[in-house]
């Protein structure tokens, strides 16, 4: 049987903002079921607004959800105890994913000496081991971000979120600043690395087409809800639903 | 993974500029560069003042009273026959020690309220900052005077005044500089692996906003003089015997038309220091905190 | 189509070459781009960031920032634009181009209301009662009344990016360049903005130079594509047959590293390596360090354009190509 790393069972969440008569409710996430296995990726796809991005940080547990439960290996998820390096994540931006004044190599260790203590310098090993699973030069690690391309940055970021071998790992819109050219690297890498270390992702996208090649199933999010969930084939052969059919022409 | 290694990357075009970049910030341009060495000037005078005696004693009666500049006192005598120069090299000693201190203790007040607040976000930005908006809604001077009349007149008073005065702005930039930070992706990974919050805060957030620390202090330094030497001024700042910019200048005012030259020598040192803090602030300002330049092609 | 009859063409980019200069460093954008475009041609010009597709577009304008150097013959409805007086590049800028940007609430000014800005948009002209609401009807933006009276950050990117093109196609413009106007818009407000921007041009009869890196929207919109890189035109002809069959290295390598279009379980073919960034003329071929057949000249002599199935193409072995793949040559990923 296949063991479920991360699940989120009828989680909603709602934002609550303003006083008085000007009080206003959003339903960022309506009842969301989703599950992600051992070595799957579930692709999670919608506009902005759609609540993937708040799904993204429930999941990561950055959020608490207004009511639902989410279970990390079968047990209630509560930060900071016992998920530590367990749980990772990869954003956007490839300026902003480093710490301009840590070199890469203290960045890539920080996750490992929050899980295991120890300096940034004492991980050494680790690290270049990391640099070489990610393509990159072991001299990279002196270096600091800003010498490097946005690429190479990218594959930084994913080096310190495995460092620590997670159980899950969230790219949230992890490819879509790159070039085209340098995102098919990036793509790959991750296809690469979770086939070696069996992590469960959850790839939180707007481009169907990156979004395809990495997932094994796909779930569409609209205005909180979750529309449609299917294997990936299955969902781009025949979408059931009306808005998966007219994402997928946009494609 | 493809089995392949990437190469190291090339120096491309854009590294080596940035490396360029780097060297220009790290060598003042000419113009801050002449400022620090007159400031150096100044602290190494007033520094020789103490150690050897340089320019005499300040407190000995030496001469006629309000003489005239001349080759035996250089910046003439005041009204009790003093030497000008050994009173204004311990004035600029006490007022620029008094600043530094102030500031000193404003940017550990300030970066730990500004990161603080800025980091947290929420309610304990808003009470942090509500609290500076009231602290800067008073005068300066009225603040310094109202901290005078509290504790006293004094050098405590002058510091008190002087911290009162420049935390307020310097939490508030700094703060909003943490926030721009704090939303920063690296942030949130540092939060997700598990790393405690004051490693946060020093590692991440106070790293990357410790320019704008320096910044903030270096203006802050320049406040500190003007108003050390307002409050010495009013009478309730430095007291006599002492002596501090200020306060030679309040005595000067007295014999501005028999002795105008006891105005305009402490009068030029401060205008001087506060001008060389200014051109080296503006300089820090535009190597440490460049407007978020956007790629150009 | 590549080289077309030059008199016909209404912008006409000969050998431009643009330097950014700083005192740290000198960045070429553009090294030596040639192009030449009819009236009314849909064109796609396609590259990644430092391809220099946003400066050729700038270019035409010379609205590039003050630390820009431009050489070369740049000429827009028979007007050499480097050459032209201040007040006659305004001229030729109000009368004949629009432009739209990818940061359209950033192009908006924040402290105006909506239809504050549209009148000043359109001064000197007075705008007629209920002709600013048919502006806004013209993009579809619904309810335009309400809309005239929000300030930029009350309204959603897409509802800027229309406001946008209301204010850039109000004059009929015989030229409009449009940079990646829909890169920051959702996926299917994408294509709504991507529809409305080449029905209205159409209705204008306008040309529209549309700068984007994305190929799948170009060949469906544009008549022609112009691929860049390095500062040059790589590759120059109709859209959909470039798309479906790429002869240049590097559009052929950015056509398949497109995982859309990708069969199921198929590998993607990525590029090694990354974008150049050029400090000053390339010694070869811009592309010949990241392209999997490159020869030695590839590095050390500048490819000129050569014309093949009437596309313009930019490479030392084009020729040479189909036999290197037939031969089993290396993709580009395993190198």
């Amino acid at each position: 049987m296949i063991e479920n790393v991360l699940e989120l069972d009828q989680v909603s969440t709602v934002f609550r903002s303003g006083w008085g008569r000007g009080r206003r409710e959003l339903t960022a996430m309506d009842d969301i079921t989703l599950s992600v296995p051992a070595g799957e990726t579930l692709g999670l796809v919608g506009e902005s607004g759609s609540g993937k991005t708040t799904t993204g940080s429930v999941a990561l547990g950055l959020r608490r959800p207004t009511s639902g439960t989410v279970r990390f290996l079968g047990r209630p998820f509560d930060r900071r105890r016992g998920t530590a390096g367990q749980i990772q994540a990869v954003f956007q931006n490839p300026n902003w994913s480093l710490n301009p004044r840590l070199t890469v190599g203290a960045s890539i260790a920080e996750p490992l000496s929050a899980a295991e203590g120890g300096s940034l310098s004492s991980h050494e090993d680790a690290v270049l081991t990391m640099l070489d699973e990610v393509g990159l030069h072991r001299s990279v690690a002196e270096r600091h971000p800003h010498e490097l391309s946005g690429g190479q940055r990218q594959r930084v970021a994913v080096a310190r979120a495995l460092i620590t071998r997670p159980r899950f790992i969230v790219f949230d819109e992890a490819v879509s600043a790159l070039d085209v050219s340098v995102q098919a690297q990036v793509l790959n890498l991750i296809k690469d690395l979770q086939a070696q270390n069996g992590f469960a992702a959850l790839f939180i996208s707007h481009d169907l087409g990156a979004v395809r090649y990495v997932s094994h199933r796909i779930a569409v999010m609209r205005l909180g809800e979750i529309v449609e969930l299917a294997e990936t084939e299955r969902f781009y052969d025949a979408p059931e639903h009306d808005y998966s059919r007219r994402l997928l022409e946009g494609m | 993974m493809t089995g392949t290694v990437a190469p190291i990357p090339r120096a491309t075009a854009a590294q080596a500029a940035r490396r360029g970049l780097r060297r220009a910030a790290t060598t003042l341009d000419p113009l801050a560069t002449v400022a620090a060495c007159v400031l150096l000037a100044m602290f190494a005078a007033t520094i020789l003042a103490r150690l050897v005696g340089l320019g005499g004693s300040p407190t000995e009666i030496v001469g006629t009273r309000l003489a005239a500049p001349s080759l035996a006192f250089p910046l003439g005598t005041d009204s009790l026959g003093r030497s000008l120069v050994p009173r204004l090299l311990e004035g600029i000693g006490t007022t620029l020690l008094l600043s530094v201190i102030a500031v000193a203790i404003t940017a550990v007040l300030a970066s730990t309220a500004g990161i603080v607040a800025g980091y947290r976000g929420g309610r304990v930005n808003g009470t942090i900052m509500r609290v500076g908006d009231m602290l800067y809604a008073f005068p300066s001077i009225i603040l310094a005077i109202l901290v005078a009349a509290v504790v006293g007149p004094g050098q405590v008073a002058a510091l008190a005044s002087i911290v009162l005065v420049t935390v307020p702005l310097m939490t508030r930039l700094v703060a909003v500089s943490s926030r721009a930070v704090a939303d920063r992706d690296f942030v949130a990974a540092a939060v997700i692996s598990g790393v405690s919050t004051p490693r946060i805060l020093v590692r991440h957030i106070l790293r990357n906003v410790a320019g704008t620390i320096a910044v903030q202090g270096t203006y802050a330094l320049s406040i500190a003089i003007l108003v050390e030497g307002g409050l010495s001024f009013l009478g309730y700042g430095v007291q006599l015997p002492g002596s501090s910019l200020g306060l030679l200048i309040k005595e000067g005012t007295t014999y501005m038309v028999k002795a105008p030259w006891l105005i305009v020598a402490p009068g030029v040192v401060l205008v001087i220091a506060i001008l060389c803090i200014n051109v080296i602030g503006d300089s820090l300002r535009d190597r440490l905190e460049p407007r978020e330049t956007r790629s150009l092609v | 189509m590549s080289a077309p009859n030059a008199s016909a063409a209404q912008i006409v980019v000969e050998n431009a070459v643009v330097d950014y200069v700083t005192p740290s460093r000198t960045v070429r954008a553009l090294d030596g781009a040639t192009l030449r475009i009819p009236a009314g041609q849909r064109v796609g010009v396609v590259g990644e960031s430092g391809s220099g597709k946003s400066t050729l577009g700038l270019l035409l304008g010379r609205l590039l920032p003050s630390l820009a150097t431009a050489t070369g013959a740049v000429d827009v409805a028979g007007s050499p634009v480097l050459e032209l007086t201040p007040a006659a590049i305004a001229r030729l800028r109000r009368s004949e181009l629009a432009f739209i940007a990818q940061d359209a609430v950033g192009s908006l000014n924040p402290t105006l209301r909506i239809g504050r800005q549209l009148s000043l948009a359109m001064r000197p002209a007075k705008p007629a009662p209920g002709e600013l609401v048919a502006m806004l009807e013209r993009v579809r933006i619904r309810d335009p009344e309400r809309v005239l009276r929000l300030f930029p950050h009350e309204i959603s990117g897409g509802m800027a990016q229309r406001i946008a093109i209301a204010m850039a196609m109000h004059r009929a413009p015989r030229i409009l360049v449009a940079d990646e106007p829909t890169a920051a818009l959702d996926t299917q407000v994408r294509d709504e903005v991507t529809r409305l921007v080449f029905e209205l041009a159409r209705e204008a009869g306008s040309t529209v130079l549309w700068l984007s890196h994305d190929l799948i929207a170009v060949a469906k919109w544009c008549d022609r594509i112009v691929v860049m890189y390095g500062g040059r035109v790589v590759e120059d002809g109709v859209a959909a047959e470039v798309i479906a069959r790429p002869r240049h290295p590097y559009t052929a390598a950015l056509a398949a590293s497109l995982p859309a279009r990708l069969a199921p379980g198929e590998r993607l073919p990525a590029i090694t390596g990354s974008p150049l960034v050029l400090t000053g003329p390339a010694a070869g071929c811009a592309f010949a360090p990241r392209c999997p057949f490159a020869a030695e000249q590839c590095s050390t002599v500048r490819p000129e354009p050569v014309i093949r199935e009437s596309r313009g193409i930019l490479c030392h072995r084009i020729d040479e190509i189909p036999a290197l793949v037939a031969a089993g040559a290396t993709s580009g990923e395993t190198s």
